[in-house]
């Protein structure tokens, strides 16, 4: 019989496992994710609140000179680099590399614990083009939870890294896509979102037992709903797109999880400002570049919004950060959209505020704060967009990594991203067999602002009202998630693979350290035996990062697009 | 629309093939019209996300025009893919319609105006 995974549970397991012992008495459960214990990460965005924040003080502005390497791993076939988000619960440090490989490593040392590397079908993914990276794993029930390329969901042993339930979630030799997002565990269930956009078919998110490994629902993004069904003209539906990429977050006082919708099929449509009759997909094709609410037992539609209703550009809103927050006895739900803008809801989604990240956006005039309606927006027919370019660039004002709200601050740490693009708009017919192919709708290419040069920038916000207190800029855009800690630091890993430490108060750079290549994933702090450390990914390449080298030259000429370390520091 | 009708093309097999793909695509896309293998609409739907302008740019791909590259390696390489950087098309299109992308490439020119 084919073995269709391998697991090496070494000799040092007994050793580790008593240095971290306490760990593993304890479960990490909803009630312990909701609490977010100062010590841990327990889910990608570190808690429910999703704040990628760390109360830890123990590095702080004051002795940052002192930070220093603590150790290091190598995850080997980091092909596309490593873009995982590392979790930690209780001494033990978690993580992904690319083909979902997934590490257990002692927290203080780097010792591995045990280590899985599942069987895949490569000769699926060596169709792929969004692939074969993995972006994280979730952690709930004594299990460790991973999608796969090919379209299935692991849960593992914490302990030993055995696997104790496979499933197969959906038909990857067809459809082409699987999953690169981490999955996100709460309430006993597995939350995982498809990847799919670009790609024809629906998009669906699935609710998996976590115990059990058995599908407890599939909601899809394209027409999951009576009411979606009217929105896509001509049965166009079938090949909507849609998917839900990134991991959202559980809101606990609603019962409902929070995700981000991918963009519809073909990204760019030919329909022009006629957009609701003509075109590839005539309508507002719902629940596209949207934020839905589900209720976590049933999967059952709650509530939306449709940031870009028939969004014509890719600006999506697949990011999976929910900032959840409180002011003046109102809470706020914080969500950025990909073109830039940056949406504040209440917690049943009803926008509250919408405000800029960015500077250079011209797909719409502007976005209505009170409302979100769309005003001024860019539909184009069949033809050449060059002497006014689309701006952001395909890549986004605003990528899938996250930014981090500093509740002693109350500032709220974000990267934008200031490029254009033209395009060559063309009608296509989306291929479905014998497997899916990409339906893009245009050629395309970067070019600068009308303003200027290329530009990132890491920007000091209030995160509703989007009042500006500091800036940062780099050269070229930033492609890995923000860090922000009690001890006054916001870590902003870059894409030259430069780790840089700032003044959370002032933005005034405060250290840094060269990791050798480009930065585009996680980043997160943690304590083990009363000592603080930050773990971030290192490693370029992918879908984004494969564009720096011919736009930018210089280091990302020779930078590898194959490996990756995740690298710790600790206070010398 | 991507046109999948095959008689200028001489793989058989491809043919046949592709006549299922036609048949299936149906029932879930609108028929694809009569005539030869429109390689500048796959473009605009699949190989211009990594391909720069159509091929004439270097992107997240290289720049397809004037490649320095042969024939055959270009063919291969469409065919069987690169690990991390190109997917395999070998089961997607016939070795004649690889051909057919090859020859477009070849015949690309600089955007006027």
């Amino acid at each position: 019989m084919k073995k269709r995974w391998r697991n090496s549970g070494l000799p040092l397991v007994a050793g580790a496992t008593l240095i971290v012992s306490s760990a593993l008495a304890q479960t990490v459960d909803t009630a312990r994710i909701e609490t977010a214990g100062q010590n841990d990460w327990l889910t990608y965005h570190g808690s429910y609140k999703s704040h990628h924040y760390s109360p830890l003080a123990q590095i702080n502005a004051n002795n940052i000179g002192n930070l220093g390497v603590a150790w290091t791993h190598i995850p080997g076939r980091s092909t596309r680099g490593l873009q995982s988000m590392p979790l930690v619960a209780d001494g033990v440090l978690y993580y992904s590399g690319s083909y979902s490989r997934v590490f257990a490593l002692n927290g203080a040392t780097g010792e591995v614990i045990w280590s899985f590397f599942p069987e895949l079908d490569e000769a699926l993914i060596s169709r792929q083009t969004h692939s074969p990276y993995n972006r994280g794993v979730a952690l709930g029930e004594g299990k460790v939870f991973v999608g796969t390329m090919d379209g299935r969901l692991f849960g593992l042993d914490a302990k030993s890294g055995k696997v104790l339930w496979e499933t197969r979630l959906i038909d990857s030799q067809k459809l082409t896509v699987g999953f690169t997002g981490a999955p996100l565990y709460a309430k006993g269930s597995v939350i995982i979102g498809s990847q799919g956009g670009e790609w024809p078919g629906r998009g669906p998110i699935f609710a998996v037992d976590a115990t059990t490994g058995k599908k407890k629902w599939e909601f899809l993004t394209v027409a999951g709903t009576d009411e979606a069904m009217k929105t896509w003209g001509n049965d166009s539906w079938r090949t909507g797109g849609g998917g839900g990429w990134m991991p959202g977050t559980y809101d606990s006082e609603t019962n409902s999880i929070l995700w981000g919708t991918a963009n519809p099929a073909p990204l760019y449509d030919w329909s022009g400002a006629d957009y609701k009759t003509q075109g590839a997909r005539p309508g507002d094709n719902l629940y596209t570049s949207s934020v839905i609410a589900l209720d976590i037992d049933t999967g059952k539609l709650k509530s939306y919004h449709q940031e870009l209703p028939h969004d014509a550009w890719d600006f999506d809103s697949a990011v999976g950060e929910f900032v959840m927050l409180e002011r003046d006895g109102q809470k706020y739900v914080v969500h950025p959209n990909k073109g830039g803008f940056v949406f504040v809801y209440d917690r049943n989604l009803g926008v509250k505020n919408v405000w800029r990240l960015v500077e250079n956006i011209n797909f719409v005039k502007d976005i209505d704060p009170k409302t979100g309606a769309l005003i001024g927006r860019r539909d184009f027919p069949v033809g050449k967009v060059t002497e006014v370019p689309l701006c952001p660039f395909i890549g986004g004002g605003i990528s899938w990594n996250a930014g981090s709200y500093n509740p002693k601050t109350g500032l709220y740490y974000k990267i934008g991203q200031e490029w254009c693009m033209t395009l060559d708009i063309q009608k296509t017919t989306p291929v479905t067999t014998p497997q899916v192919q990409l339906n893009i709708g245009a050629d395309f290419k970067m070019v600068p602002p009308p303003s200027g040069e290329i530009y990132g920038h890491l920007d000091a916000r209030d995160p509703i009202t989007g009042a500006k207190k500091w800036e940062v800029r780099f050269p070229e855009p930033p492609l890995g998630s923000v860090l922000s800690t009690a001890g006054n630091l916001v870590f902003v890993p870059d894409s030259r693979g430069i780790l840089h430490a700032y003044d959370a108060e002032t933005g005034a750079e405060l250290w840094k350290h060269n990791n050798g290549t480009g930065h585009q994933g996680g980043i997160v702090s943690y304590s083990v035996g009363g000592k603080q450390y930050i773990a971030v990914t290192a490693g370029f390449g992918g879908m984004l990062a494969d564009e720096y080298a011919p736009n930018f030259g210089g280091v990302y000429k020779s930078m590898p697009r194959d490996d990756g370390a995740l690298v710790v520091f600790s206070l010398k | 629309m991507l046109k999948l009708h095959l008689k200028s093309l001489p793989a058989v097999l491809g043919a046949s093939l592709l006549c299922v793909v036609v048949a299936r695509a149906q029932s879930a896309t609108p028929a694809p019209d009569n005539g030869s293998f429109d390689v500048e609409q796959l473009f605009a739907g699949t190989c211009g996300f990594c391909h720069s302008d159509g091929g004439r740019a270097a992107g997240r791909g290289p720049q397809l025009m004037n490649s320095q590259r042969d024939d055959e390696f270009l063919h291969n390489r469409i065919k069987s893919g690169k690990q991390g950087a190109m997917p395999a098309f070998g089961e997607s299109f016939s070795d004649a319609q690889i051909d057919q992308i090859v020859k477009y490439i070849r015949a690309l020119k600089p955007r006027e105006g």
